[in-house]
């Protein structure tokens, strides 16, 4: 890379810490970890000023910055900022046997509320209506959400990536009743499968405002720091999306830290195929690079319990951080499973604190220089050992757990809480600790290209080939109009399923195109 | 006669089912949603034995037909299944004293339970084939005289069929080119029998059987002990007839799928560690019919093929398999009447184009693994 490409601002706002990285090409310029405030705004100005300051640069000079968050997905998981959600379902006389939110977690029924309706409308698979819109019924079930107060709508009809006009026309009535609604549709969360497509719609809808609130304030954080450049967020895959569409869609962002964390791994050291470790303060979660990517979870998704039709980097997640609480003694340890996350600063230790923490353990073997060491070299040799061997062997059995075969794989470390990791790791054939793993994440959102998706029913009467090149232009138009340099476009995926019991040459085929971020797009 | 009253029973049961599929028979998913909505509002399927059945009971299989990929839309209407249930009493003149599944490999599992449970009506512990096949007429009740008609077939619409075939061969063309006109996705109510029938021609304790091997598998992930080695402990009881074992355990290298004449066909081939090279094939045509290791048989219809996750040993359906998957594959006898010579003349090897005969799964792989 030439000193002549742009400079890049990668961030992630954690659950703990935000990062920031300016990136230069294939380059790390400078790079600054910061705590995550209440108001995420904050801890945003604080890692840019402080990344800005160490790259010596003014903020005029980034050319754009890619934002990956957690705020979303933890949000949900937790079950909190969620608003309530009316699902509304345009797919009568089918379905009703199965009504919305079935199989979904009480805590979460509760937080949303069940506040389900189901009208007449829907289409075959292809593309004929099996009853007209029921326009009466959708005026009904749009007075009686606005009259219960709530806003955040999730609209789905059947076979919507068919006909996605149902919905469109379904939401027109909604809206000419309750004119706040606030509707996402499910068309534009999710392809073919109507419960986990309606799954998704359901937990966008419900953290909506909540999108609103997080991306204003991280616009309004970089604005007071005087930053011009282009917002991007990162997307579940890796790629980018407008902050605009963030907002709209905040359920597309929910497993970007993380792919982010991997593929900033993989960036970091070259490697292709890999386990990389991120060890933060309350766990340690493990995925699966595979030629640079990370390896999906074979089966369906959940997302805080729901089923969607998202594929998502599959991930191990243990409770074990620099945070984690240790207990007992040399003979009796016991390792968490709590942690004293985000007050690690003031309640370690090391740090003046009265918590023995794996980081206070780490410090007084002497593998970490942080905090006052002199507030552990009291510990009792036998018990800083006896912890390490534990903490060895629940990394070692995790790693065990992601293999699928007795090969020994290469291990890359990144977060903060490498530390605790000092010896070799068996079943692993190298570990890799590379420069700037401790900000892997805004590395990867750094480095995130932007794509296009297509998943719909095509006919193959015109032919397989047709019909695939058709399939795949759509998909690079998609990435096109998301801001993709019209060279760098690559078809990375593409599947086909055909439809069994149909007298058709229906297939089903989802194709995604990703290309490389075009310079100077708003 | 017991009766599965939990959520976490009718989860295991979904996943027991997508195993006894052998890789069709669709994913049950929209029947277990069903049934734990029934769950939640008080209903609760109770299972029987077939040897509770009177002789001259009246049992009915409820099926539904369709493309895997439109029923994950359409799901299930509980007035098409009420008026299924309606139509289907008058049609024959009698009440419905139980009913059976007729294939308990994937969804079909489940609408016998979901009708059962929604009108108070026993299923009978068994179905017709053990595991998923893609014809009307390959079942042992049909090998065995059985009519699969007169059959009464519905959509959700309320457009009603009734269905009266000379052979259950011209009933699956039938059923095929009905449910094609009605969008692709019906249910209809098949194979009418007497109790004295069903005792004789099931094949008995498949509805447990799903149950305990998706109770298998979950234990086995909730104590940390290799869930693939948990169901195989299940399934390979030589002393009960039933053998097991585990055929392949690598990296999916490519799978190729195919629409001929509204089947799905395939092949995937399997590879193990770093090596590119295929070693294990299996052939689909929409159900897992032959594994050939390096070019040798090592499981073939109507002995079934499960591919399991590698490491949570959730079951897979050919629509699931994707390139790169770690999974582990394992073959298992199908139960013995459907071994008989009068059986395989309707599902064997042949049946779906496999010049072969059939050889027993632990014959052609003959250490047991577990």
């Amino acid at each position: 890379m030439s000193a002549a490409s742009p400079f890049k601002l990668g961030v992630d706002v954690g659950g703990t810490n935000t990062d920031a990285v300016i990136m230069q090409g294939e380059e790390v310029i400078a790079a600054a970890k910061r705590s995550t405030t209440a108001d995420v705004g904050d801890g945003l100005i604080d890692a840019v000023r402080a990344v800005l300051e160490a790259a010596d640069m003014s903020p005029a000079s980034v050319a754009s910055v890619m934002i990956g968050t957690t705020q979303f997905i933890n949000a949900f998981v937790q079950r909190r900022d969620l608003t309530p959600v009316a699902a509304v379902r345009v797919a009568l006389p089918k379905t009703d046997g199965i009504p919305p939110m079935v199989g979904w977690p009480e805590d979460l029924v509760q937080a949303v509320g069940r506040h389900g309706y189901l009208v007449g409308g829907g289409s075959f698979y292809d593309g004929r209506e099996y009853a007209p819109l029921d326009t009466a019924a959708l005026e009904q079930a749009g007075r009686d959400i606005r009259a219960k107060g709530i806003r955040a709508i999730a609209l789905t009809s059947g076979f919507a990536p068919v006909r996605p006009d149902i919905e469109r026309r379904a939401e027109e009535v909604l809206l000419s009743v309750h004119p706040d609604a606030d509707i996402t549709r499910s068309n534009d969360v999710g392809g073919i499968g109507l419960i986990d497509r309606e799954n998704a719609a359901l937990i966008n809808a419900s953290l909506r405002s909540l999108s609103r609130k997080v991306v204003t304030s991280l616009k309004a954080a970089l604005e007071r720091v005087d930053m011009r450049a282009p917002i991007y967020f990162s997307q579940n895959d890796g790629t980018l999306v407008s902050t605009e569409y963030a907002t709209r869609y905040p359920i597309v962002t929910c497993s970007a830290g993380p792919t982010n964390s991997l593929r900033g791994a993989a960036f970091l050291t070259g490697i292709k195929d890999a386990i990389v470790m991120d060890i933060g303060g309350t766990t340690t979660d493990l995925g699966f690079l595979v030629r640079g990517f990370p390896r999906e979870t074979a089966t369906a998704h959940l997302i805080g319990g729901v089923r969607t039709n998202f594929r998502m980097p599959d991930v191990l997640s243990i409770a074990l951080g620099g945070g984690t609480r240790v207990r007992g003694s040399a003979q009796d340890v016991r390792l968490g499973p709590d942690s004293v996350g985000f007050e690690l600063a003031t309640r370690a230790r090391v740090f003046g604190g009265n918590d023995l923490t794996t980081t206070d353990i780490a410090v007084r073997a002497g593998h970490a220089a942080i905090g006052d060491a002199g507030r552990v070299k009291s510990l009792d040799g036998g018990l800083v050992t006896a912890v390490l061997d534990r903490i060895h062997g629940v990394i070692e059995d995790a790693v065990d757990q992601m293999k699928t075969s007795s090969r020994p794989v290469p291990v890359i470390l990144v977060g903060g809480g490498h530390i605790l990791l000092s010896r070799s790791l068996r079943g692993t054939s190298e570990v890799h600790r590379p420069r700037h793993a401790d900000v892997a994440n805004a590395v990867g959102a750094a480095i995130s290209m932007v794509s296009g998706r297509v998943d719909r029913m095509f006919d193959f009467a015109m032919g397989r080939e047709r019909a695939l090149d058709q399939a795949k232009q759509e998909a690079r138009a998609a990435a096109l109009a998301a801001g993709a340099d019209a060279d760098s476009i690559e078809i990375v995926e593409l599947t086909e399923l055909p439809m069994t019991h149909m007298k058709t040459t229906a297939v089903q085929v989802k194709v995604r195109a990703v290309g490389k971020l075009r310079a100077g797009v708003p | 006669m017991y009766t599965i009253t939990s959520d976490i029973d009718v989860r295991d049961m979904a996943r027991g089912a997508v195993l006894l599929g052998s890789g069709g028979g669709g994913d049950p998913y929209v029947g277990e949603l069903y049934l734990r909505n029934q769950l939640a509002e008080g209903r609760s399927p109770q299972i029987m034995k077939a040897s509770e059945l009177r002789d001259d009971a009246f049992v009915v299989s409820i099926a539904g037909v369709g493309a895997p990929t439109v029923i994950i839309e359409h799901l299930v209407s509980t007035h098409t299944l009420l008026r299924l249930l309606e139509a289907s009493e008058s049609f024959y003149g009698r009440k419905i004293d139980a009913l059976i599944s007729a294939e308990i490999g994937g969804v079909n599992s489940m609408f016998p339970l979901a009708l059962g449970t929604l009108a108070g009506i026993p299923i009978v512990d068994g179905d017709g084939m053990g595991r998923a096949f893609p014809h009307l007429e390959m079942t042992t009740f049909g090998v065995y005289g059985c009519a699969a008609t007169p059959s009464v077939l519905m959509d959700d619409s309320g457009n009603v069929v009734h269905v009266h075939t000379t052979t259950n061969r011209i009933a699956e063309d039938v059923v095929r080119s009905v449910c094609a006109s009605l969008g692709s996705q019906i249910f209809g109510s098949f194979y009418p029998m007497s109790g004295h029938q069903v005792k004789q021609y099931t094949v008995h304790d498949t509805v447990t059987h799903t149950l305990e091997i998706g109770r298998r598998i979950r234990k086995a992930r909730e104590s940390n002990i290799d869930p693939v080695q948990g169901v195989l402990e299940f399934l390979n009881a030589p002393a009960e007839g039933r053998y097991a074992r585990e055929l392949f355990n690598g990296r999916i290298v490519d799978v190729l799928h195919e629409t001929r004449d509204g089947w799905h066909w395939g092949r995937v081939l399997i590879s193990s560690g770093a090596r590119e090279e295929p070693e294990l094939s299996i052939e689909i045509q929409n159900e897992y019919l032959v594994a050939r290791l390096n070019g040798k048989t090592v499981s073939i219809v109507p002995d079934l093929i499960a591919i399991l996750d590698a490491e949570s040993a959730e079951p897979l359906t050919a629509e699931m398999l994707a390139y790169g998957q770690r999974v582990r594959v394992i073959g298992y006898s199908a139960a013995p009447i459907m071994r008989r010579p009068e059986c395989l003349q309707v599902f064997g090897p042949r049946l779906f184009g496999i010049d072969e005969d059939f050889q027993p799964v632990e014959r052609l792989s003959p250490q047991a693994t577990a």
